[in-house]
């Protein structure tokens, strides 16, 4: 309990200071927002009825204090260039991120660690070289390039899957997916609309793949490297004398072992996933909150900013809460620390 | 080697693994669904800010114009006759230019079946000259009477164009007055895409920065009815990937392609490009409140110091023209005959060395957003650093830009770069109006320029522009004159509007009076 507490104080204190950082600095920064909520062409007159409408101008504490109030009531505000409450933007953009994210991570976990633990296993050979490279390619490939590079590929090139979007335009029309939970693609198959399944499916493997490729490129050298660390241990050797199997001796002792660093590295990525959409969804036109980030960063939006980063603070202290109680049930210790 | 032996090769497995994968991934490809026959789908990157079509003032013109009419719709240039009839079907103004009766349509009503009448043309007109964001372009309107449901007479303090300002793209739509009711007691009364229009598309949904869907108003006075019912619109901002859109057959056509990619799509024969005059021109502001920026001698040498077929050439990649001051091409009251300033580097020097000019650093901003700016801005950098001026060059957000440059102008910018573009077909009273003409406070004017021989001339001419066309031309011509001579600005170029139309579709040619508008009611199969 004392720990749950402890969690819970440090995690408004970030969420605190999140807000508090990134109200300052969209106020400090010379811009208008009259210009994102009425036009450029917007009269003199209308920007400074509107600053007032606003509360632009009230001094800043001021102006923070209340925000905070608002948003403890759930009143986040409302986004500048949408006109739209930013609690409702995010609550509609948000399932079809966590959507993404979730194969994202799905992708990275799967091909990391299998290709890392195979990697581990043809040590120094071509396996192990060509794990390498794609690993590499992963970690240091731009997101927004990479997927660029895949959109002309597979979309431009061999028409093998779609360039953008969550689903086809026509499906709307032809199968229409019926909201339940608001994540699209599980409403689609709790509902039995498997054509809309399969096409949402379909849109998902390109971003998801563009989105993963820094997670899986960390993942597979995490993995490789911590396998071929236990390896070398004194018990696996202990367990060789005694005339245990490789195969048991690698997946039951090693790989068990590897584990905790591995969940710790597969948190951080999934953190970091949430900003990473930011990119993802502009390339792949992904109605999620990564592309709303983006708008609203063009536009100066920043009560959408706001919100946002406050999305992104939580995001990453859930992520960070879910590793430390995976890690507890691998290793109790952790949780005690 | 036995088949066996062959593949418990690891490496030999390891590719074939990574094949199968390959090719599974390439099986789970499945062809797109059928395209529904009376859906067409559009990419664009039209954001809305505001569905109000009394304060629309931004992109979102290019739904409004399919929604909402106006009185009349103004033709392409060179298009005779100059205007079309909207909801009005004939007008005519007095001899003194002060008083226009306009006859309505019979038979037009709005998406709610509630008729277009005067009473709804008054309710309009006052409310857009009361709280528009194109206000201003009534300004000369004094009274509107209705002496009957189907005649509006408007009467005008002076004499205005009002068939030109009564089909602006801005402030000129003709409102159901239930809307105008509504919206005055709620002010989100639109937020959600509501509409109060009698067009030929309503909205059928909207989600904001995401989507719009336009369906076909059955009830439209048009006797030919739209070929596409639907018209879905995804909101891309990103060039790229709304070409990636169209030419992958996610989308029907894509309006915001970026003009790096017209090479490439000129050679695919399933695409025309097609190019069109547009209103947009690019302007520089010097910043003329600063010395030595404040002597119209080193105005002048810096305007000479560019090369501006380079810049031409590499901003508006082959689609951009170098402008005669700041009233585009084709947009009243361009004159062919206004002079250019031509590359002289070396007078450039030698009138900087008679203004006594040594070590002068220039601080151009930009807006960062705007792709064709940060390719031409460096070619100014060079430009100036060839005559001997140092120049640092700031790409930020237009807001940014827009904000810096208004709060304190004295220790502002010195040379703010800008597109724009009039707010209805009269870059008369817009641009040499906006641009350049002195206010108390500024705020197009960011040259933060004076002159009053200037504004004298701007002034009769937007008077006289509502009477006699020819005379006013002749005062703005003369008005930009002095702006070539006492250049408060670097009139840099026209762009061209590239549209990249599929060969399979027949899309209505761009009009330059309604430059962010597209006409879904005309498109069909070729």
């Amino acid at each position: 309990m004392k720990v749950l507490r402890n969690r819970l104080s440090s995690a408004l204190l970030v969420l605190f200071g999140a807000s508090l950082i990134t109200f300052t600095l969209a106020r400090i920064i010379p811009s208008d927002p009259s210009l994102a909520y009425i036009g450029p062409k917007a009269t003199a007159a209308d920007a400074a009825k509107l600053r007032i409408t606003l509360g632009l101008d009230q001094p800043i504490p001021g102006q923070y204090f209340k925000y905070l109030l608002q948003t403890f009531k759930g009143d986040w505000g409302y986004s500048l260039s949408t006109k739209q409450p930013i609690l409702q933007e995010i609550r509609d953009r948000l399932p079809a991120t966590l959507e993404l994210i979730f194969f994202a991570i799905t992708f990275a976990l799967i091909f990391g660690i299998a290709l890392g633990v195979y990697a581990a296993k043809y040590r120094g050979k071509f396996q192990d070289a060509v794990i390498r490279v794609l690993a590499i390619a992963g970690v240091s490939m731009p997101a927004f390039w990479f997927g660029l590079l895949l959109q002309m590929l597979f979309a431009g090139r061999l028409s093998w899957f779609p360039a953008t979007g969550q689903f086809d335009i026509e499906l709307k029309y032809d199968h229409p997916i019926t909201r339940i939970t608001g994540f699209p693609l599980f409403d689609s198959i709790i509902t039995g609309n498997y054509h809309a399944t399969f096409n949402g499916l379909h849109h998902m493997i390109l971003p998801a793949i563009t989105l993963s490729a820094y997670s899986f490129g960390l993942l597979s050298r995490m993995a490789r490297a911590n396998l071929l660390e236990i390896m070398s241990q004194d018990y696996v050797k202990v367990a060789r004398a005694y005339g245990l199997s490789e195969r048991l001796i690698f997946f039951k002792l090693a790989l068990r072992n590897a584990l905790p660093p591995i969940v710790t590295v597969t948190g951080l990525s999934a953190a970091y996933l949430i900003t990473g959409t930011f990119f993802v969804e502009q390339v792949y036109n992904w109605p999620g909150i990564g592309s709303f980030a983006v708008n609203s960063l063009l536009s100066i939006d920043y009560p959408a900013i706001m919100g946002i980063t406050l999305v992104a603070a939580i995001g990453y202290l859930v992520t960070n809460f879910i590793v430390d109680l995976i890690q507890s049930k691998i290793d109790p210790r952790v949780w005690m620390k | 080697m036995s088949l066996k032996s062959r593949f418990s090769s690891p490496r030999i497995r390891f590719i074939a693994i990574a094949t199968s994968s390959l090719l599974a991934i390439a099986s789970f490809a499945v062809p797109n669904a059928a395209q529904a026959a009376s859906v067409f789908k559009v990419a664009t990157s039209a954001a809305v800010t505001t569905w109000d079509p009394i304060q629309s003032f931004s992109t979102e013109a290019f739904y409004m114009t399919n929604i909402y009419e106006p009185l009349l719709w103004k033709n392409p240039d060179g298009v005779s006759p100059e205007y079309s009839p909207a909801l009005a079907t004939s007008w005519s103004a007095s001899k003194d230019g002060k008083t226009w009766t306009f006859k309505l349509r019979a038979g037009a009503t709005f998406h709610d079946g509630s008729p277009v009448n005067s009473a709804a043309v008054k309710a309009s007109l006052e409310s857009s000259k009361k709280v528009g964001g194109a206000g201003f372009i009534w300004d000369a309107l004094k009274t509107v009477d209705t002496p009957s449901d189907d005649t509006v007479v408007i009467n005008l303090s002076y004499a205005a164009p009002m068939d030109l300002i009564a089909s602006s793209t801005y402030g000129a739509y003709i409102v159901n007055p239930k809307a105008l009711d509504a919206v005055a007691k709620d002010a989100k009364y639109y937020e959600s895409g509501k509409d109060g229009g009698s067009g030929p598309y309503t909205i059928s949904s909207y989600k904001a920065g995401s989507s719009v869907v336009l369906t076909a108003y059955a009830k439209h006075w048009a006797a030919t009815k739209p070929a596409y019912s639907t018209i879905d619109i995804s909101i891309v901002s990103d060039g790229i990937t709304a070409q990636q859109m169209m030419t992958s057959g996610q989308v029907d056509w894509a309006t915001n392609i970026p003009l790096t990619s017209m090479t490439s799509l000129k050679r695919n024969n399933k695409y025309s490009v097609i190019k069109y005059k547009s209103p947009f021109n690019y302007v520089g502001y010097f910043n003329t409140l600063r010395a030595p920026l404040n002597n119209p001698k080193v105005r002048q040498a810096l305007s000479m110091a560019l090369n501006y077929r380079e810049i031409t050439a590499v901003g508006g990649q082959g689609y951009a023209t170098q402008a005669r001051g700041p009233v585009p091409a084709g947009i009243y009251p361009y004159d062919p005959n206004t002079p250019q300033y031509k590359m002289a580097r070396a007078k450039a020097k030698s009138l900087l060395a008679s203004a006594g000019v040594k070590d002068l650093t220039i601080k151009i901003t930009y807006a960062s957003e705007n792709s064709a700016e940060a390719r031409f801005v460096p070619l100014i950098k060079d430009a100036f650093e060839a005559i001997g001026v140092k120049a640092e060059v700031q790409g930020i957000l237009f807001n940014q830009q827009w904000a810096a440059a208004k709060k304190d102008p004295a220790n502002a910018q010195d040379l703010f770069i800008v597109k724009y573009w009039p707010t209805y077909s009269d870059a008369g009273v817009d641009n040499l109006w906006s641009l350049f003409h002195s206010s108390a406070k500024p705020f197009f004017n960011l040259s933060y320029w004076k002159n009053a021989a200037y504004d004298k001339l701007i002034d009769q001419a937007t008077e006289l522009s509502g009477s006699d066309k020819d005379a006013a031309q002749k005062l703005y011509s003369q008005a930009m004159v002095i702006l070539y001579n006492e250049a408060p600005g670097l009139y840099l170029y026209d762009e061209a509007q590239v549209s990249v139309v599929p060969k399979k579709f027949s899309i209505p040619k761009y009009n330059i009076n309604y430059p962010f508008s597209a006409f879904f009611a005309g498109v069909k199969l070729s």
